[in-house]
């Protein structure tokens, strides 16, 4: 330790310019494989919790981009038709999010409220924490069962009421809590798998066909955006495309399994694979970039490094040495890229946005401490690679010339 | 050339260097035009080209590195050429005017890059204006290399 | 006798945040064109500043410095490298050398600020001095493949290259074997007779001291 002190703040330390831009190198590589391992991996996260859509029979619906919504056009009694059609004819999971009101909770969050029906929250899963399932049996001029997310439990306990000037039915309703979702417990965006909403401050409701007739049109059409239709046939969801082309004017595609296959094969795989490639490029760089400084620092430091191996220093204290020193410089980018995240993640508890709030030591979630450990091994690669092509460079030159030098 | 602290060498490292960082600034300048259809390399790439300037300020630092060593490595040859009738004003207006030109021709080719490719030139410059100040800031460095 | 050098010093202060040390109090010094001085004392008691302040290498001291008959002093920066090309030539330790030249280069690097006419003149001077010391066989090495005599040898040439009128060394033979440092010396004593050379030498070797015309002891101040 007494050597280790003495070559820090004799050698390395007087040459500060050195350590700080291995620093900076460093910290960019750190930065690149925290953002590209995060990003795939929450793809990842993403695809596993659609992997229900990708079932055989199973076909959603997704909006022709060269579809224009004309909301003149589209009418209540069109919208409703539709609706009957596909109560009358399919089993269909129903889901859309997005509607804010204003709850009053500790954290002063605004509550968003996700609707859904019966067969999404089956395909869903949903873990809870306490309470039990949803009810979906429920009559809409009484108590209607919800989940909460875990930012709301504290002041709503299951089994008390949420009493909210229901937007989509546009009367109060009261809302009992059922259940309380796990922590983080979020939901992928079906074209952007890598961006997620979080329910920690959601109310969830079960919607039956009673409410859907009864909500306006906001509810309707958004929920029919994402619609996903179950045991079905491409014949069926073809006569339904053109149901809703006749009674709303909009084109509307949708998709089976295998062409959801090939999407996320072309559209997902491809942008991953980019990702990484282009990743993989930029650590090589700079790990590149990292070798030059370390190796001017040789250039810099020999004579105070053979010095040290004159009066008794052996190569192999140097290299312990040399690990510790890049240890030390790892664990400093480590701390800076946490409290990057950090600061992400806790700023959206003080930008008070509820849909990016999660919960973890400073909202850090499992996906992020997960990268930071693919940070921690790019970095002990760098590291070896560094410390290696130092020490080789060190012994490459005889003592004697070093002295000489 | 002999007069110049530069050898071939350290031309073609200081080169790189510029280049480099040049050529980040172009290509974050080229990723941001992108027209790309895919929300997650879109979300991925914006979080570099929401920090360009930092991130290409960050990798400066290869530059600064150059000129700190540079100046170390040639501690003994500003003294032996002060030894033999050299004057320490006259090192350091060579070597800031030897920076400027490797400076100025990576500059060069980098904005008719940018004017080829029609991007904005603002973030060449702002590259070009802190890199002057490295070596200005460099130069001042040299005096402290008079006495051997 | 013309004397060339007129030197009054009342102090040379050496400072830091830590510790201010007081060397060269109140001493004085008059040297004759032709004159051979051999500086001697115990380490740190400023033979090496006195050589820098010959030389005009160190202007940051308390006194005044009279060289040619001009004041060092009023002397502009630019005069100062011409005259430490033209008159003076340094011959300090062996590492005084550029690694990144070969042992011509460095060499020949004083005629790279010398005035054209010059240069002509002294690159026909280059092949007698290479002679003279012996080291034709090492001017395309660079300085880290040569032994250390060999490089004390092309720091003198340097040194002598321009016939300087004053020629100021550091321990010029310190690193060398009996023979080298003979030719060495017997060289200097010859530029001395031959083109009147002043020469001032900081050394430790009393014997070779008593070879000069004077010996300079600088002491410690009590």
């Amino acid at each position: 330790m007494k050597i280790f002190k003495f070559i820090i703040s004799k050698i390395f330390l007087r040459k500060a310019i050195l350590g700080i831009g291995m620093i900076l190198l460093l910290c960019m590589a750190n930065y690149i494989t925290f953002t590209a391992t995060r990003s795939i991996l929450s793809t990842f996260q993403g695809y596993r919790e659609t992997e229900y859509i990708n079932q055989e029979g199973v076909y959603t619906a997704n909006l022709d981009p060269n579809s224009h919504i004309d909301m003149g056009v589209i009418s209540e009694n069109g919208t409703q038709a539709v609706y009957d059609y596909l109560n009358n004819n399919f089993n269909y999971a129903f889901y859309t999010d997005g509607f804010i009101v204003s709850v009053p909770n500790s954290y002063d969050m605004k509550i968003s409220l996700g609707y859904m029906n019966e067969q999404y929250y089956r395909l869903n899963e949903f873990e809870l924490s306490q309470g039990t399932d949803l009810d979906f049996d429920y009559q809409l001029d009484g108590e209607i069962p919800v989940l909460i997310g875990k930012g709301l439990s504290k002041t709503y306990p299951v089994g008390s009421t949420i009493k909210i000037d229901e937007f989509v039915l546009g009367r109060p309703v009261t809302l009992k809590v059922q259940g309380i979702l796990k922590q983080n417990t979020y939901h992928s965006n079906y074209y952007a798998l890598n961006s997620k909403t979080y329910y920690n401050f959601s109310i969830l409701i079960p919607v039956n066909e009673a409410f859907i007739n009864n909500a306006n049109m906001d509810l309707k059409l958004n929920g029919l955006m994402d619609i996903i239709t179950l045991n079905t046939t491409k014949e069926e969801v073809t006569d339904l495309s053109k149901v809703i082309k006749d009674n709303m004017g909009l084109k509307f595609n949708f998709f089976s399994q295998q062409e959801n296959y090939d999407y996320f094969n072309e559209y997902y795989l491809h942008s991953l694979k980019i990702i990484a490639i282009t990743t993989f490029i930029l650590f090589i760089v700079i790990t590149c970039l990292s070798i030059w400084n370390a190796l001017v620092s040789v250039r810099l430091m020999l004579k105070d490094f053979t010095i040290n191996l004159l009066v008794g220093l052996s190569y192999s204290k140097l290299r312990k040495i040399f690990y510790i020193y890049f240890g030390i410089l790892s664990f400093i980018n480590l701390t800076v890229i946490f409290i990057i995240t950090a600061f992400n993640r806790y700023g959206c508890w003080l930008r008070k946005d509820a849909t990016f709030a999660t919960y973890g030591l400073f909202g850090l979630i499992g996906m992020d401490w997960l990268s930071l450990l693919v940070v921690v091994l790019s970095d002990i690669i760098i590291g070896m690679v560094i410390v290696e092509n130092m020490l080789r460079k060190i012994k490459k030159v005889p003592i004697s010339l070093r002295v000489l030098q | 050339m002999k007069k110049s602290l530069f050898r071939i060498s350290d031309v073609l490292e200081l080169c790189t260097a510029y280049m480099f960082c040049f050529f980040l600034n172009l290509l974050f300048n080229y990723v941001k035009i992108m027209d790309l259809d895919s929300y997650i390399l879109k979300a991925f790439l914006k979080n570099f080209t929401d920090y360009q300037e930092i991130i290409v300020l960050i990798f400066t630092v290869v530059v600064i590195v150059f000129h700190y060593q540079m100046l170390h490595r040639k501690k003994t040859e500003i003294f032996c050429k002060m030894l033999v009738g050299d004057t320490i004003f006259n090192i350091t207006i060579r070597y800031a005017l030897n920076c400027l030109m490797i400076l100025i021709f990576v500059c060069l080719l980098s904005t008719l890059a940018n004017v080829y490719l029609k991007f904005n030139l603002i973030s060449n410059f702002y590259l070009t204006f802190i890199f002057i100040i490295y070596i200005l800031i460099s130069a001042r460095e040299v005096r402290k290399y008079e006495n051997f | 006798m013309t004397k060339i050098i007129d030197l009054k010093i009342k102090e040379k202060i050496y400072k830091n945040k830590k510790l201010q040390i007081s060397i060269l109090n109140n001493f004085n010094l008059e040297v004759n064109a032709g004159e051979k001085i051999a500086i001697v004392g115990e380490s740190g008691v400023g033979k090496s500043s006195l050589l820098n302040i010959i030389g005009l290498l160190d202007r940051d001291y308390n006194g005044e410095y009279t060289l040619f008959d001009s004041r060092a002093n009023s002397l502009h920066t630019s005069e100062l490298a011409q005259w430490r090309n033209q008159k003076i030539g340094f011959v300090l330790q062996e590492s005084a050398l550029i690694n990144s030249l070969t042992i011509e280069d460095n060499i020949k690097l004083p005629l790279l600020y010398a005035d054209s006419g010059k240069k002509e003149f002294k690159l026909e001077d280059f092949e007698n001095v290479i002679n003279a010391i012996d080291i034709e066989s090492i001017l395309k090495k660079k300085p880290l493949e040569c032994s250390g005599g060999e490089k004390a040898r092309a720091v003198f040439a340097r040194g002598i290259i321009m016939k300087p009128q004053i020629i100021l060394a550091d321990e010029p033979t310190a690193s060398l074997d009996v023979e080298n440092r003979e030719r060495i010396v017997n060289l200097l004593f010859k530029m001395n007779k031959e083109f009147n050379t002043t020469i001032i030498t900081v050394t430790h070797d009393l014997e070779m001291a008593n070879r000069y015309d004077r010996v300079i002891h600088l002491e410690r101040r009590k």
